[in-house]
Formats: structure tokens, sequence, C-alpha cells
């Protein structure tokens, strides 16, 4: 009885949902940015988290030592994310990828692109943590006995937009539908003529944006520093796996899914559990649902 | 370039570091670091080059052999070199099992689990009573052979043979019966599978060796600096297990070796470079895999062999006229 109270108590804690609510939003965009990757060059960008890193960080950097307003620092940040990201695409992967060496050449590639930005951030902005700069946050108000902190709205409105924006851009519009061909059969879409490399191109340049606005927002509650890079990465690759891609939506219940495990954990088990948990459910899935909740139907 | 060439090469190459070293303490303990990363490096040739499959655990590895000199010495009271002994077979015993759990998996998907195993790993080392926790275990003794200590410089030599014997076997291996089929296993696996060889053991196999071998570039370090903690093991050897093969050049175990020296090199021993010296290795990596995928001996060979034609057609001219 005493035990099931105890576990009430962390369920019915409304402050430990809204923290469920704001990092399933984060993880859901991470996601959200590689699904455009994978959707549009048919691979999984490793590169995501250090680019939402590395946005959120540069603004943060110029606000906080150059004294540059946060909208305008988050402009710099997002389109400097935009840029790494098809910098990465043009330098690397496709060149990597033209060779025809199998997914390992890729895998490394961008994981030396990730490697090669926090490097990059750590030694031209310093290792220490910064504190977030958000472009947008609201005065922190409570409902009921839970405070909403200053990045909840946002990062709730951010992610219903982009979501929705995703969707119609990738469902009902002419590039969305080539962006998708592509993905599916590259080599199909190549003998047809299709501009591959154009969608390719702006899959990345999506996905960098994505990436920027999530990391921007998130990193005005948990602070932001290099080391986060590979977490990130780690963080939406999970949220895409478990959601599935199968739908432009399945990364929003990966990131919830996500979200749950990584509050309600740490709650009732303490925080080490958390990272040994991760393992297990990343193996499960892994292993025997690889294509996630929401597998892509095929038409037989 | 011939065969032996890189063998040649590679063990001139170690006894110049020796010489280098020589009794200075600073270099010495340079040089053992390489080692270790090139042992590090070696074990992770196996997985990655020979059979195409690419683990982010190794850091898990290497301090599982760290751990299990530093714990055997600390707590059960062996000398340093038992330690050494029991680190492979534990670590291959790990990475077996854990090859098992995700047979499945390959690519981004083996990538992902493996990495979040190593965090999961190095995380478990720093909340255990026996490994002493985020601060680890310190105060080790010498390394001692039944009442004789080796030197400083006695211990680098042992460390140097052994990096040297284990890319000899490891080049054998290679270009042996087993490496050729495991190298098929890679680029064509139904293949062999066909032929009745199971490429999921052969998988396991290399995981496992790749393990051992690793696990000895952190006993090495353990012994040489007498003390260990979690915070050794960063991600950074995680990527610098993959890239120093990929730097050296994937065509040759020693590869690995020479990748280790650079990395080392441009972090350690260039003051200049200060703290940009691990930003040029991943820039020198990108750079790399884009404009030369066989590495430096890969370049060098071409090159080689780029003047030897060169040379013969000049010759030949020469003679004609």
């Amino acid at each position: 009885m005493v035990g099931l109270r105890a576990g009430l108590r962390g369920m019915t804690n409304p402050q430990l949902w809204i923290a469920v609510v704001e990092n399933g939003c984060f993880f859901a965009l991470l996601g959200l940015a590689f699904y455009f990757n994978l959707t549009g060059a048919g691979f999984f960008n490793f590169g995501i988290g250090a680019i939402a890193m590395a946005a959120a960080f540069t603004g943060s950097w110029l606000v906080t030592e150059h004294g540059l307003s946060r909208p305008l620092a988050g402009v710099v940040g997002v389109l400097g994310a935009i840029a790494i990201a098809v910098v990465m695409e043009l330098a690397v992967v496709r060149p990597v990828q033209a060779r025809g060496e199998g997914e390992l050449s890729a895998l490394v590639a961008v994981g030396a692109s990730l490697f090669t930005i926090i490097q990059l951030s750590g030694l031209f902005l310093g290792h220490e943590a910064r504190s977030g700069q958000p472009f947008w946050s609201t005065a922190p108000f409570s409902v009921g006995s839970a405070r909403v902190g200053s990045t909840v709205v946002p990062i709730v409105v951010i992610t219903a937009a982009l979501f929705t924006l995703s969707y119609l851009a990738l469902q009902r519009t002419r590039l969305g539908r080539l962006t998708r061909a592509i993905g599916n059969d590259t080599d199909a879409a190549r003998v047809l003529g299709l501009p591959i490399n154009t969608a390719r191109l702006l899959s990345f340049a999506a996905a960098g944006l994505i990436a920027a606005l999530a990391g921007i927002t998130f990193a005005g509650r948990s602070g932001v520093s290099p080391d986060n890079a590979l977490h990130w990465t780690i963080t939406g690759f999970l949220a895409l796996v478990i959601g599935g891609t199968g739908t432009v939506w399945a990364p929003l219940l990966g990131g919830a899914l996500l979200a749950l495990a990584n509050v309600f954990i740490p709650f009732y088990f303490g925080g080490d559990v958390l990272a040994y948990g991760l393992v297990v459910v990343a193996m499960l899935f892994f292993a025997f649902r690889p294509e996630g909740v929401f597998a892509p139907r095929v038409r037989v | 370039m011939s065969a032996r060439l890189p063998n040649v090469a590679g063990v001139l190459g170690l006894v110049l570091l020796v010489v280098w070293a020589g009794s200075d303490l600073y270099r010495s303990s340079l040089l053992v670091t390489m080692l270790t990363y090139a042992l590090v490096a070696l074990g992770m040739y196996v997985p990655f080059v020979l059979a195409g499959s690419l683990s982010l655990s190794y850091s898990a590895y290497a301090a599982t052999g760290a751990y299990a000199v530093a714990i055997g010495t600390a707590h059960a009271g062996w000398p340093l070199w038992l330690g050494m002994l029991v680190a492979p077979p534990v670590a291959a015993i790990i990475a077996v099992v854990l090859g098992a759990a995700t047979m499945r998996l390959s690519g981004f998907y083996l990538g992902a689990v493996t990495l979040l195993f190593a965090e999961a790993f190095i995380q478990l080392l720093g909340n255990l009573g026996v490994t002493g926790g985020p601060s680890g275990i310190v105060g080790l003794p010498l390394l001692s052979f039944g009442g004789w200590e080796p030197s400083p410089q006695q211990t680098v030599l042992m460390a140097v043979v052994l990096t040297g014997v284990l890319a000899l076997a490891l080049d054998r291996l290679r270009r042996s019966p087993w490496g050729v089929v495991i190298r098929a296993s890679r680029e064509v696996p139904i293949a062999v599978d066909t032929a009745g060889v199971s490429v999921s053991v052969l998988n396991l196999v290399a995981l496992g060796a790749g393990a051992a071998i690793a696990s000895l570039g952190g006993a090495l370090f353990t012994t040489y600096v007498g003390a260990v903690n979690p915070e050794t093991f960063s991600v950074n050897v995680i990527f610098l297990a993959v890239f120093m093969p990929l730097i050296g050049g994937i065509g040759n175990p020693w590869g690995a070796v020479l990748g280790a020296a650079i990395v080392v090199h441009l972090t350690l021993n260039v003051d200049s470079l200060a703290s940009s010296g691990t930003l040029l290795v991943s820039l020198s990596v990108l750079v790399i895999l884009v404009l030369f995928p066989r590495g430096v001996l890969g370049f060098a060979g071409t090159a080689a062999r780029g003047g030897t034609t060169l040379l013969t057609t000049v010759t030949k001219r020469g003679a004609r006229t």
C-alpha cells in the first residue's frame, strides 16, 4: 500500500509531467531533424546533436560575450546551423557516399563531423557550460501546484508548428513528395532523372533548421556545452527509431516515450539507472522493432 | 608496395621511437600513451576493418583492462602482470556477450547501442565501490616479476615489443585463410554464409579478439601510471579508436599504430597546437575520408608506386635518346 502510494505520488506530480512535455518536445524535434535527413538522403545524420548544440552554444556566446540581442543571436545560430548542415552534406557525406562504400563509411564520416563540430565549438567558444539564451521565452507561471518555466510554452508551440509545417511540406507539396521518393529509392529516382542532389541538400538544410530551433529553445532550460552534442544525437536517434519512420508524426511519439523514461526512471530508480535502462530499451527496440512503432506502409 | 615493407617499416619506426624516448621520462610517458592508443586502435582494427562491424564500445574494453589490473592489485593483492593476463579474456567475454545481444544489428543501430553501452559501462565504473567510484584507484605498486622490478625504460621496451608483435600477428592474420574469409564476409556476407561459414560466429570472434587487444591498452596505461579513474576513458577515446586506423591507413594493421603516433604527436607533443591538436586530428580524418580513404600508408604506397613508374619512364626515355 505504501509502495503504491509512493508510485502514485510520482505519476500524479504535475511538475514531472511538465518536464515530460518539455523534454518530449525537445527529443521529438531532434527526432524530426533525423527524419528529414532519413527521408531526403536515406541515412541517419549523427551530426544532428552537434548541430543543435553548436546553434545553442553560439547563440549563448554571442549574447553573453558580445551583448547581441537574443533574437539576433538566435538568427545567427540558426543560419550557422543550416550552413554547417549544408557543408556537411556537400564536403563530407556526399563525396564519401559517392564512392559507394556502403553505410559504414557514411557513419564514420558523420561521426568525424560530429567530433569536429564539438572540437571547433570547444576551441573557439570554450568547453564550459553556458546558460541558454532562447530567442523567445515567456514569463514563468503556475498551474495548480506546478510551475511552468519560461521555455515550456515556446518549445510546445515551436514543436507543434514545426511538425505541422513538416507534415504539410512533405505530404502536400511537390518538393516534399519528390524528397520522399528520393529517400525511398535513390537509384530509381536517379534513373528517372529526379534532382537528387537538390532534394538531399534541402533535407540537410531543413534538418539543420529544426535541430537549431530545438537546441536554442531547450538550452534555455538546461544550459548547453559541447558535451551535450553526443547525448542529443543519441536522444534524437532513439526518438526516431522508437517512434518509427512511417509518418512524420512518429518522432513525436518516440520523443514522448523517451521523455517518460527520462523523467520517471530517475524519479523511481535513481539517475544512474537511466543510463543502463536506455541500453536495454535501445537493444530491445533495435533488435525486435527496428522500424519503430509507426512502420512505413508498403503497397504490394 | 611489397607485403613485407609495412612490417619492416613498422618495426623500424618502433625502434626509432624507443631511441627517441631514451631515458627521458616525459618522452617515455608520451610513448606509453601512444602505445596505449595503438593497442586500442589495433583492437578496433579487427572488427572495424577486417569484419566491417563498427562497435563503439572500445573505451569500455580499454577500461576493462585498466580496472582488471587495478582491482586485482588493489583488492586481491595480485602482481600487476597477472591483471594484464586476466584482462584480455574478461574483455573478450564482455564483447562476445554484447556482440551476441546485438547480433541482429549493424551500421547506425549497432553504433548507437554500443555507444550507449560504453557510456553506461563507464558510469557503472564510477558508481561501484570496488572500482573506487569517481576517484578511481590510485597508488598501485610498480611492475614486478618475482622480485625483479623493470625500470621505466624496460617497461616501455616491453610495451613496444607487445605492440609490435600484435601488429605483426594481425598482419599475418589478415592475410591468413581466416583473414580472407572474414574480409570476404564484410563484402559479401551471404556468399560466405552460403559457403558454410557462419558470419555471426566470425563477427563474435572478431569482436572478442579486438576487445582483448584493446584491454591490453588500458592495462598498459594503468600499469605505467599506477592509477586509474573513469575519466580516463571518455568519449574521446571512442572517437580516436575509430580515427586512428583511418588516419594511418586501413590497408594494414601498422596503419593503426601509425595513426596512434600521429594522434599523440598532434594532441600532446606539439606545444604550438595546444588544445587545437584534437581539432586538427578530427579535421585530418575528414580530409582523409574524402580525399585519401586509404590513409597515410595508402597514400605513401600510391606515391611510391607513382614515383617508381615515373622513374622507370624517365629511365626508358633516357635510354632511347
